[in-house]
């Protein structure tokens, strides 16, 4: 994925179209916005960097997992076997883009009710286990669509698409906009790139 | 999360503190199981240790044991979300320091308890602690037990974006705790009950390990002076923030200043059975800052921004 900070204009509209699509609970953010500060008075401003989970190809939080419940698929994308889980939570103290959550007891919208949308997406979570975002597999692998947050973005600053094909939009973006990872300095080798303003 | 708006020169918005390990997270107390198995391990570990290598005394390696055994595992079962699950985490030691640390853990208790039959009335057993089948017994375990003493450190180590776990320090600032720990709950037991004949014994080696603490606390908060604005950040937390009572008051004054003076003391004492007193003060003081320590350096555990 790339997304172009040029274009991004701060609207939230990805982090809102995650929780939709995903219907991720109460404090669980898969795409989250990070805020950070700019420039010196008195053209100083704020700016909003979504961050969601990198996908690393060699990701710090697939290495320490003592049971092998995050994994990572031929595609690249790391998932997390919820079966397999058992909660240490070690995985979040490695990934140090703070992409993962942990489900420490069913938390609603709504005080003691459970809307009929969160009874059908509370289905794929478990309690007690740790969560991040998937890359939307499910709306890519049965529906043939994007990534919700690429999908929503009104500025299109989001591309998805395969960094292994030299000739894809991404790769193309990447080498010819000079996209950067963040923190490549880790040595996770993140497959999100960031086109800096 | 907790997102910093402290203004530290370099500082960059984002940096935020663990809140999974240790008290206060998500779970509250639960979370804080954590902080105890890390606390029970390093203290049996070592109890074992000092109690076979030092004063050769079955009961009180056993009673170390059972600190492991009973302490380290319900608090580490306990603290998991999925606590029926706890048996998948032996399947991956090649890359994750939690399974090495179960692996450590079991193989202490196994070889441990092995060793320490014959002595505590299995001698039916073909095997004694002096012979050589239990003297292996004993190396393996022995092993075992230092690898419970560092593996902790290297849990904390491996996490790269917390800059003041992911100091080289940590692993040998844990092991020496846990010797600490060792000797100070060895040593009290021993005082308690009469085992100590000569106050000298019990004091040098105190000393000894508490300066040792002492120095290798001083390398760990100097090594996060400069690394990271994030290291800052703990650093300040430690010294000034709301982890001070606990690093400066208990882990430093409690845990090492007042047991050097009541060492020093009950050196200096011809009254024995008050001597041996201020030894088992100073041992449990010592105890609880290796307790202490270990809150507050997962207390001041901040990522560094991911941006």
């Amino acid at each position: 994925m790339v997304i172009d900070l040029r274009r991004c204009i701060g609207c939230g509209a990805c982090v809102m179209a995650c929780k939709v699509s995903n219907g991720t609970p109460p404090g669980v953010f898969w795409c989250r916005p990070v805020w950070r500060e700019v420039g010196k008075y008195p053209y100083a401003r704020i700016e909003m960097i979504p961050v969601s989970c990198m996908q690393c190809k060699d990701p710090a939080c697939q290495k320490v997992c003592p049971t092998g419940a995050t994994q990572i698929r031929p595609d690249g994308i790391v998932i997390i076997d919820y079966t397999k889980c058992v909660g240490c939570r070690y995985c979040m103290i490695a990934c140090p883009y703070g992409s993962r959550f942990f489900l420490d007891k069913e938390r609603t919208y709504f005080p003691n009710y459970k809307t009929p949308f969160e009874e059908v997406k509370y289905k794929r979570f478990q309690i007690g286990t740790v969560t991040k975002c998937d890359f939307c597999i499910e709306r890519r692998e049965v529906d043939k669509l994007p990534p919700a947050c690429v999908d929503v973005c009104p500025t299109s600053a989001r591309y998805f698409g395969d960094l292994d094909d030299p000739h894809s939009e991404v790769s193309v973006l990447i080498a010819k906009e000079r996209a950067r990872q963040l923190h490549p300095e880790y040595g996770t080798d993140p497959s999100v790139y960031y086109i800096m303003g | 999360m907790l997102t910093s708006h402290i203004d530290l020169g370099k500082f960059r918005a984002g940096e935020h503190l663990q809140r999974e390990w240790g008290f206060g997270g998500q779970r509250k107390w639960r979370d804080g199981l954590l902080l105890l198995a890390f606390f029970f391990g390093g203290v049996g570990a070592g109890q074992f240790l000092i109690s076979t290598l030092l004063i050769k005394w079955p009961l009180s390696a056993l009673i170390g044991l059972l600190i492991v055994l009973i302490g380290k595992g319900a608090a580490h079962i306990l603290y998991l979300g999925r606590p029926s699950r706890f048996w998948r985490i032996f399947f991956r030691p090649q890359t994750s320091w939690i399974s090495r640390g179960l692996i450590f853990m079991t193989i202490f208790v196994i070889f441990g308890a092995l060793y320490l039959a014959p002595d505590l009335g299995f001698d039916w057993l073909p095997w004694s602690s002096t012979s050589a089948t239990g003297i292996v017994l004993w190396i393996i375990a022995a092993f075992a037990s230092l690898c419970m003493m560092v593996y902790d450190g290297f849990l904390l180590m491996s996490g790269r974006s917390i800059p003041s776990w992911h100091n080289g320090i940590i692993p040998l600032l844990f092991a020496i705790y846990s010797l600490d720990s060792g000797i100070a709950i060895t040593s009290t037991l021993s005082a308690l009950s009469g085992k100590i004949e000569t106050v000298a014994e019990a004091t040098y080696i105190d000393t000894l390990v508490l300066l040792a603490v002492l120095a290798s606390l001083g390398v760990y908060l100097l090594s996060m002076a400069g690394i990271s604005p994030a290291a800052r950040l703990s650093l300040r937390d430690l010294l000034r923030g709301g982890v001070a009572p606990f690093f400066i008051g208990g882990t430093i004054i409690a845990g090492v200043v007042v047991p050097l003076i009541l060492i020093y003391l009950a050196s200096s004492i011809s009254y024995l059975e008050l001597a041996l007193n201020l030894i088992a003060v100073a041992g449990i003081l010592a105890l609880l800052g290796d307790l202490f320590v270990r809150h507050s350096i997962l207390k001041v555990g901040y990522h560094l921004s991911p941006i």
